[in-house]
């Protein structure tokens, strides 16, 4: 088995674990703080057969958009840490400025190693998409508030360009630009 | 020769799992996601006295939701029943909401004895309404109230709680109604 293999899949467990981590907390905690009352059936109509009901339609649609923003955010805030911490760690390289910068904010421990590779950002990127067409198609079926949406797809978005530049900067260093190596 | 040989068999084996395995990760939380979609359906009556007592006296909850009675749910001990619920802080002002609904199924009149409040003084008018009536169950002052009404025959009634603060209450309460027939 390739070691790219095995990485990738060591890398996809603790995503995949909090999307649903988030789903379910974001359900459970939505109901727990307004106090809602919550059913869980199991009957057999679906992959799988568990089901969460709700009596009120307006309370359903309001417990799916906060769980499914909880789901969003539990993929986006760690991919959006490590899109930011490469590009400051990429940008040191080229910029004593930077350098200057982030002792200012302290957060010098984010340049002293580059754990986060191109295929760890994909692999989070690649959730975070799975997670926003999620919410998307939800949206589309009126079943969760229109802004959640435009929040998770606009963030996947800006997410997908940000791996995509640090791909480019990686990509860089394995086969230099002419212009600037020679 | 031969270990080199079985590793080289076993990674060939082992690299579609793995393509599977990466593959699955993906999917199973996406399917987890969509099924744990939560769905609209009259929830089972758990709370819902629904079965005709020996005295042919139903109570049923009426439920729904309202920013200031939470948690709503009914007992019965005996001929007692029990209606309680949470009211949360709120702004000075009169809220209301339909709570219980009484059907009397006897052939003949029911008297009940009805009183309730909260555990603690809010300086708040609680009471029920029925139809037109206004019954005062606890005085801002914390004094509770016992009140008797007489259920025609045959007849449903829908018993609304009302809560009157003149100030702002800033804190949780936790307000029990009791329902006891009397002779």
């Amino acid at each position: 088995m390739s070691k790219l293999l095995k990485r990738a899949l060591k890398n996809s467990l603790f995503p995949a674990i909090l999307m649903i981590a988030g789903k379910v907390l974001g359900i459970f905690l939505t109901s727990a703080i307004y106090g809602l009352t919550i059913e869980v059936g199991n009957e057999l109509n679906g992959i799988f057969s568990t089901q969460i009901y709700f009596e009120d339609k307006a309370i359903t649609l309001f417990v799916n958009s906060f769980s499914d923003l909880s789901m969003f955010l539990f993929l986006a805030i760690p991919t959006a840490y490590f899109i930011f911490k490469t590009a400051i760690f990429q940008s040191t390289v080229g910029n004593p400025k930077t350098i200057v910068k982030v002792t200012k904010f302290n957060i010098l421990q984010w340049i002293t190693k580059d754990d986060t590779t191109f295929l760890k950002i994909f692999i989070w990127c690649a959730f975070l998409w799975v997670a926003s067409s999620i919410v998307v198609i939800n949206v589309l079926q009126d079943s969760t508030y229109t802004w959640v949406g435009i929040l998770a797809g606009s963030f996947a978005f800006l997410c997908g360009v940000g791996a995509v530049k640090t791909f480019e900067i990686e990509s860089n260093n394995v086969y230099p630009d002419n212009k600037r190596y020679y | 020769m031969k270990e080199n040989k079985v590793k080289k068999t076993l990674a060939l084996v082992l690299e579609p799992i793995a393509l599977g395995l990466l593959a699955l990760l993906f999917i199973i939380p996406a399917i987890t996601v969509v099924n744990l979609q939560p769905i609209t359906k009259k929830l089972k009556d758990l709370d819902v006295l629904g079965v005709t007592n020996s005295s042919g006296l139903k109570v049923n909850i009426i439920g729904g939701s309202h920013l200031i009675f939470l948690n709503e749910r009914i007992d019965s001990n005996e001929d007692i029943y029990t209606y309680k619920t949470k009211l949360v802080k709120r702004e000075a002002d009169s809220y209301s909401k339909p709570i219980i609904e009484i059907v009397n199924n006897k052939e003949e009149s029911v008297n009940l004895e009805i009183y309730g409040g909260t555990s603690i003084r809010t300086n708040s008018d609680i009471g029920i309404i029925i139809g037109e009536q206004r019954y005062r169950l606890q005085e801002s002052n914390g004094n509770p109230l016992t009140q008797k009404i007489t259920l025609a025959p045959k007849e449903t009634y829908v018993i609304y709680l009302y809560i009157e603060s003149f100030s702002d209450v800033r804190f949780e309460e936790d307000f029990e109604l009791n329902i006891k027939e009397i002779q």
